[in-house]
């Protein structure tokens, strides 16, 4: 583990050279040195999410336009209710908190380009497995760790059979885990609506939780509840420090960026893209179990509203990086009550939540040219 | 109804099933064999229903309906093409981005056309055409003679896209584009080119695709109605070896399946049969699964399939 520090440097997309265990990777000439926390690279990573940000905007205030609405006054109630007064703003950071612990798991499986796009489902499975060890474990203090445990097997679990799939058999796991889900949210569907169906709800749901495994609210009078507690102030640093500080964390990266150098260099290129995927379906069935525990108290068939492909968005906009992810995470929460809100104002569709994520992918995906484009134009220093 | 007619019923069933499936994977075979890995058909084939069901509900008639689906394949294939070969992007994840976008666009639209809400309806469909002669075939006429249009259409593409991919210039240019487009380019193909024709071509079939689903299959549209298809048409790819053949035994396969998991409340009696039914919802998914687990691993696909290619 000592030997990767120099491994921070941020790498640009260039495939990395052969690494060996001492050397770790040489640092790209075209980026200094620079380690301040706004350094060229950095800055430059901001300014293209931030034109991201703003171009898929841009091309959504068409949807308003055709609907006879002012644009900017529908991103004025957008911004209004995400952010425009004290109980907005927590209400975001409760809608954020899901978000961000699947996309943290995200950023982990697509550093190592390994494109996990079944967290929607592993979600689903962690939620349903720990809210039924909370039943079972009753009234006694052990539900809460309980629940948490198997929430977080679940996940690993569910996510493990691509896993496998992949590193055994060689099979695309963009399918495999996009197909997973239709499984396993059908599943909890039909261990909700028979088998573990609650004896006294009107629609189909589990039993409600014991309240020894609700999450304690934190903030009087509001949802903010120790989940969210815990995705900022634990996930969020440990992923961090596995990224950024560990030896898996460096193997993440040779292995997305160069898988060939990654087995010269004696990487175990199976193994790592094996613990990428189910560490990334640990942290989404945290944050369907949290879900549960700290918001809705009982597994429902509407549990989430796409927050596995939120997450997709999520951790592409923030760099597979996890303080970027926390930014975007908080903006497209943002985005989510912001919707609401517009189409309470304005009478607008839904749609506009997928429609927005999809052309922010693109834009994000697209924002290396946009930027040499601009910087050729001047409008950036190069 | 005696046990044969339920029989033949069924087996009719798996065949319509299986057509919107087989449309889309020979769509997704061409785009595949030169080297293209498009995901973006499940949105592809949502708009091609979307649209499809708006041409006809509007105009009345079904054969614009028709067009109007196709055109909204084509379109939404076709912004998938532009990131890809224009700009070199990556070919998953925008094909994901295509699927968020289109299920906005649908969930959106939807709205702005029915604002009333609920869920609109046409009050005609495409029928199952029966074919004179052949239809009177004992079991077989009624399963495979008395089809909607399309699934003859489906049938009839097999071979041609079979004659398309080994036996035409543009088949060769484009199998040798998918295995190596550098190389492809050295001696003077046109790359892009091949990929934007054959794109439309695949737009064109998953337009069809949606179109049987809300303008034959059901008569309403609804974002779930097409959801998993594409996926699963993706995998019909990898089981069908690339191959429209093989695309079209993974397509009645796969079909069985879903006719299967539609059919359930209508087998099961008992007092678990409701509960059955709906637990038969994942079968095609599952089956997917385990096929790709079972035949996935010998297959090999182009050998540029999916790969970035910058044009120097």
């Amino acid at each position: 583990m000592e030997q990767e520090t120099q491994a921070q440097t941020q790498t640009s997309a260039s495939p990395a050279p052969a690494p060996t265990p001492s050397s770790a990777t040489a640092p790209d000439p075209a980026q200094p040195l620079s380690r301040g926390i706004l350094s060229r690279s950095r800055l430059r990573s901001i300014y293209k999410a931030a034109i991201s940000i703003l171009l898929a905007l841009v091309v959504t205030s068409v949807l308003f336009i055709i609907t006879g609405a002012n644009p900017l006054v529908a991103y004025y109630y957008m911004f209004y209710g995400a952010f425009g007064n004290t109980n907005f703003l927590i209400e975001t950071l409760v809608r954020m908190s899901p978000i961000l612990l699947v996309s943290l798991g995200l950023g982990i499986a697509f550093k190592c380009k390994v494109w996990n796009i079944g967290a929607e489902g592993q979600l689903y499975i962690g939620a349903f497995l720990g809210a039924e060890t909370a039943i079972f474990f009753g009234n006694s203090p052990l539900a809460l760790p309980a629940s948490i445990v198997l929430a977080i097997l679940g996940g690993m679990g569910w996510a493990a059979i691509p896993a496998l799939m992949k590193t055994q058999l060689g099979i695309n796991e963009v399918i495999t885990t996009f197909l997973m889900n239709f499984v396993a949210i059908d599943l909890v569907t039909w261990f909700v609506s028979y088998p573990f169906r609650s004896t006294t709800a009107d629609f189909p749901q589990s039993a409600t939780i014991p309240a020894s495994a609700m999450l304690p609210i934190l903030i009087p009078h509001t949802r903010f509840h120790l989940g969210i507690a815990i995705a900022l102030l634990a996930a969020l640093p440990l992923v961090y420090f596995l990224m950024a500080k560990t030896t898996f964390g460096y193997k993440l990266r040779v292995v997305g960026e160069n898988p060939e150098a990654a087995k010269y260099g004696g990487i175990n290129v199976k193994k790592t893209i094996f613990l990428a995927l189910i560490i990334s379906g640990a942290l989404a069935g945290l944050a369907g179990l949290f879900e549960v525990e700290g918001i809705q108290f009982s597994v429902m068939t509407s549990l989430s509203p796409g927050y596995g492909y939120t997450g997709i968005a999520v951790a592409l906009l923030g760099g597979n990086n996890p303080i970027g992810i926390l930014l975007s995470s908080f903006f497209l929460a943002g985005i989510y009550n912001g919707s609401v809100n517009v189409s309470i104002q304005l009478g607008q569709p839904s749609g506009i939540v997928s429609f927005i994520q999809g052309v922010l992918i693109i834009f994000v995906l697209g924002s290396e040219y946009i930027m040499r484009f601009l910087e050729r134009k001047g409008v950036f220093k190069r | 109804m005696t046990g044969l007619t339920i029989a033949i019923a069924f087996a009719a069933s798996c065949v319509t099933f299986a057509c919107p499936l087989l449309l889309a994977s020979l769509g997704e075979t061409i785009v595949e064999r030169g080297g293209i890995l498009n995901l973006g058909i499940e949105g592809a084939m949502l708009i091609g229903a979307f649209s499809g069901f708006l041409g006809a509900y509007f105009t009345g008639i079904l054969w614009v309906g028709l067009l109007t689906a196709m055109i909204g394949g084509i379109a939404s294939v076709l912004l998938f093409g532009v990131l890809v070969v224009r700009f070199n992007l990556d070919q998953v994840v925008s094909g994901l981005a295509i699927n968020l976008l289109a299920s906005g666009v649908a969930l959106y639209f939807l709205r702005v056309a029915f604002p009333g809400g609920g869920y609109p309806h046409l009050n005609f469909l495409f029928q199952p055409f029966a074919v004179p002669l052949l239809s009177q075939i004992p079991v077989v006429g009624p399963i495979v003679f008395n089809q909607p249009g399309f699934f003859y259409l489906a049938i009839v593409l097999v071979p041609i896209v079979f004659y398309l991919i080994y036996r035409t210039t543009f088949g060769l240019r484009l199998r040798s584009v998918g295995e190596d487009p550098r190389i492809a380019s050295y001696v003077g193909i046109n790359v892009s080119r091949i990929r934007y024709t054959s794109l439309v071509l695949e737009g064109a079939l998953v337009g069809l695709a949606g179109a049987f689903v809300t303008l034959s299959q059901f008569n309403t549209f609804d974002t779930r109605l097409t959801t998993g298809l594409g996926f699963i048409a993706v995998s019909i790819v990898i089981l069908g070896r690339w191959n429209p053949a093989g695309a079209l035994i993974a397509s009645l396969i796969f079909g069985s399946t879903e006719a299967l998991s539609f059919w359930g409340t209508a087998f099961l009696t008992g007092p678990q049969a409701s509960s059955l039914a709906q637990l038969l919802t994942i079968l095609p998914y599952v089956t997917t699964l385990v096929a790709l687990v079972v035949g996935g691993r010998m297959s090999k696909g182009p050998s540029a399939l999916g790969a970035p290619y910058a044009k120097e």
